[in-house]
C-alpha cells in the first residue's frame, strides 16, 4: 500500500482546467454563438438584428445554396466510387509479394497527399489548360484531331475537381488500406487456395471481410472530407472565387465561406454551418448505425 | 497559502511548475505592456507602384507636419480587405487612410448607412469645392445610397489594344471601324486555322471567360450594367438582354469569332505573344501593363476606341479602380483628408503616376497636361495618354453596391447558360439566343432581389 497522500479533490479539476478553458472558449463559446447568429442578421458582429427562422427559411428557397448542395452530393458520391475503389487496387499491386521497388511506388503515390491540396489546385490548373496545358497540348500532339482548346476546368468541372482529389488523396487511402492488407492473416489465405479456391474467391471471401473495418473508416473520412469541399475548387476557378462557370464547383462551404467573409453575413453564414454540421452528425450516426453488428462483434 | 504552492509544487513536480510558473509569469508581463502608441497619419493599400510614390512624398509631406509624419503599408489584397473588415466589424486598429480597390468595396456598404467605415466626404467635397473637380463617373463605384465614400485614383477608360502588325499586314483600315459589326466584319479574314488543323489559332478578339469582370465592360458601355444609381439591380434590362445574347453568340456556337485567354497568367501571356489574339479591351492600367509583361511587342501594339454597339454609341467603358478613403477610426480625420487631397489632386503625382502606370487622373485640370501627349514608341508612336484622357468624359457610370459580386456571378452565370444553349442550338445571330437570354436574365434578377429583400439594413433610411 503506497505511503502517499491521496491527491488533493481539486487536483483532477487542474488537471483538466487547461483543457476546459481552451474548449470552453474555443469550441463551446464559438459553438453557442454560432447558434445564436444563425438567428441573426449581421453587418459584422457589432451591427446584428434578431431575423427569427430566416435566415434557414431563405436558405431553404435559395438556388445558390441549393446548387452548393447539389455539387457538395455529387462530389462526395464520385469521390466515394472512384477514390476508394483505386485506393484498394493500388493496395492489392503494391501488396504483391513479387513486387520490386514497393517502398517507391509508396512514396510516389502518397507524395501528392505531402503536397497539400493548394499545390495540387494550382498543378491541374495549369496541366488542364486550354491551348497551353499539358494534358491538351499531348492529346494533341499524339491525335491530331484532338481540340487543343478542349475545355477541361471550365467544361467538365465535376470530373476536374474528381481528377484532382482523386490524385490528391488516393494514395493516403492507398497506404491504410496497404497496411490492412499486409495484416491478413497468411494462414487463412494458404488455407482457402488449398481448398481450391480461386483468386477473386480469396479476395472475396477472405481479404475482404479482413480489411472491411478499415474501408469503413475510410469511407466515413472520404465522406466527411468531400462534405467540407473547399480549397480545390478555390483553387481550381480562382477567378470566380470558386463558384465556376454557371456555379458548378460551387460547394457548400464555398458558399459559406463567400457568405460570411465577402458579403460579411455571418448569420446566414452560420446557418450554412449548422445545415453542414447536422448532415454530419446525420451521417456519423448513419454509419455508427451501419456498423453496429461488427462493434457488437468486436 | 505556503501549503497550496507546496501541494501544487508537489503535485505537478517542480520541472512542470517552473515551466507553469514561468508562463504565467510571462503572460502577465505581456498583458501589462503598454501599446506603442501609433504617431502620425498612416495608410494601407495594395498596391506596390502607389505605395513608391506615397512614400517619395513622405519627405514633403513631414516637413509641413512633422508631428503627423507619413506612413505607408504596403499590404497584400487579401489582407487588406480583411483587416479593413475586421477594422470596420470589430474595432480592431485602423489607419487614418486605406487605398482599397473596386472588388474590395462592396461589402464595406453592405450594412446601414450610418456604419460604413469610411468618413462621408460628400459633404467636405462641397465644401472643398472639389467634386466638380473630378470626372462624375469616377465617383460612382465608391458611392452608395448617394453618398460619396472614396475618391477615385484613376478614370480607367477601356480601349481596344490591337497588334497593328498583324492587322496592317491583313491589309485592314481600323479607321473604317465604328461597331463591333464593322469590327468583326472587317477583321474577319484574321480568324484563322493557322496550322491547318481544323481549330481556330487566331481570334480576333480575346477576353477572359472566367474573369467576370470582363462582361461589364461591354454591359455598361452599351448602356446596360448590374445596378441603376440606386442600387435596384438591373439585369434583365432590355440593354443587357441585347448585350448578352450578342456576347453568347460571340463566344460559342458556329460564329463563334472571341478567344478566351487568362490575360492575367503566363499561359495568357504566352498566346498573346504568339499573336493568339488580335485585339484585347484594355483599361489604362492595363494598357501600362503591355511594355512590362509584353515587352516583345513593342512598336506591335496600338490604341484605338472601343467599337459601339450602335452607330454613333459610345466608344468606351471601364474596368478596374481604386479609391482612397478617410477612416472614422482616424484620431485626425481633417488631416487626413488634407493628405488625401493632397495624394490625389497633385499634379505631380498624377504625372509620376501616369509614367508609371498609364493610369490617367479624373482630376479635369490635369488633363491639359503635355505628357499626355508624348509618343510612345511602345505602342508605335501613339500619344496612349491622350487617347486615353479623351475617352474619359464618355466613361459610363459603374453604380455600387453591395451585391455587386453576386450581381457579376449571376450575369456570367447567364452567359454560360447561354453559350451552352448557343451551342446546342447552332446560334448564330443575336436575335436566336435572345429569347432565352431574357429568360436567364429574369430568373438571375429574380435571385438577386430575394438576396437584397432579405438585407433589413439596406432597408434603413438615408440620413
Amino acid at each position: 500500500m503506497s505511503s502517499r497522500r491521496p491527491h488533493p479533490a481539486w487536483a483532477p479539476w487542474l488537471f483538466l482546467a487547461p483543457f476546459l478553458l481552451f474548449f470552453a472558449a474555443f469550441g463551446a463559446w464559438p459553438l453557442v454563438r454560432s447558434f445564436v447568429l444563425a438567428f441573426e442578421q449581421t453587418f459584422g458582429p457589432r451591427t446584428t438584428v434578431y431575423v427569427g427562422t430566416l435566415n434557414f427559411r431563405f436558405l431553404f428557397h435559395d438556388p445558390l445554396f441549393w446548387a452548393a448542395v447539389r455539387n457538395t452530393t455529387v462530389f462526395t458520391i464520385g469521390t466515394l466510387v472512384v477514390q476508394v475503389p483505386v485506393a484498394l487496387a493500388l493496395a492489392l499491386l503494391l501488396n504483391r509479394p513479387d513486387l520490386r521497388g514497393r517502398s517507391l511506388f509508396r512514396l510516389i503515390f502518397f507524395s501528392p497527399t505531402i503536397v497539400g491540396s493548394i499545390f495540387v489546385g494550382v498543378i491541374f490548373s495549369l496541366l488542364l489548360e486550354k491551348r497551353t496545358g499539358l494534358v491538351n497540348t499531348l492529346l494533341h500532339a499524339a491525335f491530331h484531331s484532338w481540340n487543343p482548346d478542349f475545355p477541361w476546368v471550365d467544361g467538365f468541372v465535376m470530373p476536374s475537381l474528381l481528377m484532382a482529389s482523386l490524385w490528391l488523396s488516393v494514395g493516403f487511402n492507398m497506404s491504410y488500406l496497404l497496411a490492412a492488407l499486409q495484416n491478413v492473416p497468411a494462414d487463412q489465405l494458404d488455407a482457402a487456395a488449398i481448398d481450391g479456391a480461386n483468386a477473386w474467391q480469396r479476395f472475396r471471401h477472405v481479404t475482404l471481410p479482413a480489411i472491411q473495418p478499415v474501408i469503413g473508416i475510410l469511407v466515413l473520412l472520404t465522406v466527411v472530407g468531400a462534405l467540407q469541399l473547399f480549397d480545390l475548387p478555390f483553387i481550381l476557378y480562382a477567378d470566380s472565387f470558386g463558384n465556376g462557370p454557371n456555379n458548378a464547383a460551387l460547394s457548400i462551404v464555398t458558399y459559406l465561406y463567400q457568405t460570411g467573409f465577402r458579403s460579411g453575413d455571418l448569420g446566414y453564414a452560420s446557418a450554412i454551418g449548422w445545415i453542414l454540421t447536422i448532415a454530419l452528425v446525420l451521417i456519423a450516426l448513419g454509419y455508427r448505425w451501419l456498423t453496429r453488428g461488427e462493434d457488437a462483434a468486436a | 497559502m505556503k501549503s497550496f504552492f507546496a501541494g501544487f509544487v508537489r503535485t505537478l513536480s517542480p520541472g512542470i511548475a517552473l515551466v507553469l510558473g514561468l508562463g504565467i509569469i510571462s503572460a502577465v508581463i505581456v498583458a501589462l505592456l503598454p501599446l506603442q502608441p501609433r504617431g502620425g497619419i498612416q495608410i494601407w493599400l495594395g498596391d506596390g507602384n502607389h505605395a513608391n510614390l506615397y512614400r517619395a512624398l513622405a519627405p514633403e509631406w513631414n516637413s509641413r507636419h512633422p508631428d503627423l509624419p507619413l506612413t505607408v503599408s504596403l499590404i497584400s489584397g487579401p489582407a487588406l480587405q480583411s483587416r479593413m473588415l475586421s477594422g470596420f466589424y470589430s474595432g480592431t486598429p485602423l489607419p487614418d487612410l486605406i487605398e482599397v480597390e473596386r472588388g474590395q468595396i462592396g461589402q464595406v456598404f453592405a450594412g446601414p448607412l450610418k456604419d460604413v467605415g469610411f468618413v462621408d466626404l460628400t459633404d467636405l467635397l462641397a465644401r472643398d469645392g472639389l467634386k466638380d473637380e473630378i470626372d462624375p463617373a469616377s465617383y460612382s463605384p465608391w458611392t452608395s445610397r448617394g453618398r460619396i465614400f472614396g475618391l477615385p485614383r484613376g478614370a480607367h477608360p477601356v480601349m481596344l489594344a490591337y497588334r497593328s502588325d498583324l492587322v496592317e499586314a491583313a491589309g485592314i483600315d481600323v479607321r473604317r471601324i465604328e461597331t463591333w459589326d464593322d469590327y468583326f466584319r472587317l477583321m474577319r479574314p484574321l480568324l484563322q486555322d493557322l496550322d491547318g488543323d481544323g481549330y481556330i489559332d487566331r481570334y480576333p478578339l480575346t477576353i477572359s471567360l472566367t474573369n467576370a469582370s470582363f462582361s461589364e465592360i461591354f454591359l455598361i458601355q452599351g448602356g446596360g450594367g448590374y445596378f441603376d444609381g440606386m442600387g435596384n439591380p438591373l439585369l434583365n434590362s432590355d440593354a443587357n438582354v441585347r448585350i448578352v445574347a450578342r456576347l453568347a453568340t460571340w463566344y460559342a456556337g458556329p460564329g463563334r469569332v472571341i478567344g478566351d485567354i487568362n490575360m492575367y497568367t503566363g499561359a495568357g501571356l504566352r498566346l498573346l505573344r504568339e499573336g493568339y489574339a488580335v485585339a484585347i479591351p484594355s483599361a489604362d492600367w492595363y494598357v501600362g501593363n503591355y511594355p512590362v509583361t509584353l515587352p516583345s511587342l513593342a512598336g506591335k501594339i496600338k490604341l484605338m476606341p472601343l467599337p459601339a454597339w450602335e452607330r454613333g454609341g459610345r466608344r468606351t467603358s471601364a474596368n478596374g479602380g481604386t479609391m482612397i478613403g478617410v477612416t472614422k477610426a482616424s484620431k485626425h480625420p481633417e488631416i487626413a483628408w488634407e493628405l488625401a487631397k493632397f495624394l490625389y489632386f497633385s499634379p505631380v503625382i498624377a504625372r509620376q503616376l501616369y509614367d508609371l502606370t498609364h493610369i490617367v487622373s479624373p482630376v479635369k485640370s490635369t488633363w491639359s497636361a503635355s505628357y499626355y501627349d508624348r509618343p510612345e514608341p511602345y505602342f508605335c508612336g501613339q500619344p496612349v495618354g491622350r487617347l486615353l484622357q479623351r475617352a474619359i468624359p464618355d466613361i459610363p457610370p459603374r453604380p455600387s453596391s453591395p451585391y455587386l459580386s453576386s450581381a457579376v456571378q449571376l450575369v456570367n452565370s447567364v452567359i454560360t447558360q447561354l453559350m451552352a444553349i448557343t451551342d446546342r442550338q447552332g446560334y448564330v445571330r443575336p436575335e436566336q439566343a435572345a429569347g432565352d437570354a431574357r429568360r436567364l436574365l429574369d430568373e438571375a434578377q429574380h435571385t438577386l432581389l430575394d438576396q437584397i429583400h432579405r438585407n433589413v439594413f439596406q432597408a434603413s433610411p438615408s440620413p
